[in-house]
């Protein structure tokens, strides 16, 4: 009886913040109907009415502009990379270049990418620059830590990527040689 | 008797749960942004020479240098005027767009009422694009001018959504009244500095699965590459719009807001929104001393 109470109980608190979370502002592009929720506009030709499509992911789990949204930006988090790295470096290749996951490719020049982005630093040979595993786990999984104005996403903290997936990136980062 | 501490549970989960509820009320909520650049009380255009450093190369239109406009490394510096008039003439679907407008203005004003209900003197449409974003004391709120032209086409009795091809090509037809005439808003007093200032927080606010803010590519990373695309200035850019994207589609600003916001992994906002709005008054003001130029066309 006890369990069970200690049961009713966790799935309460753990209930909370979800229910906070489902009023979402009145002012997005979105609709719980379609498949990702996220839409967008589409301006058809010789019409004067919007047509609307689905954006491959639903992006209204994370804070957006609308002034009703009253949910917080994630805080930076400090984590430590728990026992051996055990990554899949071809998984990690696989999300860093592919845009809809992990998108590095965007903003770092990757072996293999004639047209790797200058946002960040070029990682062709990153994995021969002397880094610790947890060291690049804490920079994918939230670089914040080390640099408050870095504009590197927060894989981690923002729920883009599994821990297993960070291990992933991490294990193809260290394979650039 | 059974259920009393389950009762005594649940009340003390409320208590809990309001309390946490209490403190999110009391406490502002984190949020992260882009640090500010100065933009001054009233910018201007060629402010982008302390910013960016690129105005020099976009500041007169028909005097683009041709080698930075052909050069991959540079062409981002010229600031998109490459394919505005006077220096690219040639026809594209912002042309198309600008007949459609044509004929859809002559359907909606033939009355005279649609030009008035947009602020036109005696149905003149010079220079009424200059008048907009603006207070608009019939909607009690800052709007945008084709937030203005889906209002008044209501009331002859027309749906032209905010952001549809056909109010889009409306504001293009209009918009070409005002060709040559700097933007000019004054954005130091009432509703408009208040949307000033709101568009000028929301630029720089942080959000979405990147944590990216507009200011991340057009501030922080501006100018470099983004696998392709290369980020400009936000100084200069609202002169041309509605614009005809090459990809075939032809965009209002708050359109092109939505796409802007995927791109960066942000929750787009609805079409006219005030949060748009006040991003278009900001931008808008950005903009201001330089000319207007429609049709247009960008990648």
């Amino acid at each position: 009886m006890r369990k069970q109470l200690l049961g009713l109980c966790l799935a309460l608190v753990g209930a909370t913040p979800a229910m906070a979370n489902d009023a979402l502002p009145s002012n997005l592009l979105y609709d719980a109907s379609r498949p990702n929720k996220t839409i967008w506009p589409l301006p058809a030709k010789n019409m004067g009415e919007l047509k609307w499509n689905d954006h491959r992911q639903d992006l209204s789990r994370w804070p957006t502009l609308s002034y009703e949204d009253k949910r917080p930006t994630a805080k930076p988090r400090k984590v430590e990379l728990q026992g051996p790295l055990n990554g899949d470096a071809e998984n990690g290749k696989k999300i860093a270049m592919n845009t809809q996951r992990g998108n590095c490719w965007a903003c770092h020049v990757l072996p293999g990418d004639p047209q790797g982005g200058t946002g960040g630093p070029p990682l062709m040979n990153v994995g021969s620059w002397g880094y610790t595993d947890a060291h690049l786990y804490q920079q994918v999984f939230d670089r914040r830590v080390a640099n408050p104005d870095t504009f590197m996403p927060p894989y981690g903290s923002n729920g883009v990527l599994t821990e297993q997936e960070i291990r992933d990136v991490v294990a193809y980062l260290q394979s650039l040689k | 008797m059974k259920l009393t501490p389950v009762a005594l549970l649940l009340s003390g989960l409320c208590a809990v749960s309001l309390a946490a509820h209490a403190q999110q009320a009391g406490e502002p909520v984190y949020r992260e942004y882009t640090g500010y650049i100065d933009y001054g009380k009233s910018p201007k255009a060629s402010d982008d020479a302390r910013h960016t450093g690129t105005w020099e190369h976009w500041k007169d239109r028909a005097k683009l240098d041709e080698k930075r406009v052909a050069s991959a490394e540079d062409q981002w510096t010229t600031n998109w005027k490459f394919m505005d008039p006077p220096f690219d003439g040639s026809l594209h679907g912002g042309h198309e767009a600008q007949d459609r407008g044509e004929e859809l203005y002559k359907q909606l004003n033939a009355n005279g009422r649609f030009a008035t209900c947009l602020g036109a003197k005696r149905g003149d449409l010079k220079s009424l694009r200059l008048q907009y974003p603006q207070y608009n004391r019939t909607l009690k709120r800052v709007v945008g001018m084709e937030q203005m032209i889906e209002h008044c086409a209501q009331q002859q009795g027309m749906k032209l959504e905010n952001g549809s091809y056909d109010n889009t090509a409306v504001s293009v037809y209009i918009t070409a009244f005002s060709n040559g005439m700097p933007l000019k808003i004054d954005v130091t007093r009432g509703p408009l500095k208040d949307s000033f200032e709101r568009g000028k927080k929301l630029f720089h606010t942080k959000a979405g699965w990147t944590n990216f803010s507009c200011a991340t590519c057009h501030v922080s990373i501006v100018g470099r590459s983004l696998r392709g695309q290369t980020p400009t200035t936000h100084y200069g850019d609202i002169a041309h719009w509605p614009t005809y994207r090459t990809k075939d589609e032809l965009q209002s600003l708050h359109v092109r807001f939505a796409e802007c916001n995927r791109n960066a992994g942000v929750q787009p906002l609805k079409i006219g929104s005030q949060e748009y709005t006040d991003i278009e008054v900001f931008m808008t003001a950005l903009s201001n001393d330089y000319p207007v130029a429609v049709p247009s066309a960008r990648d």
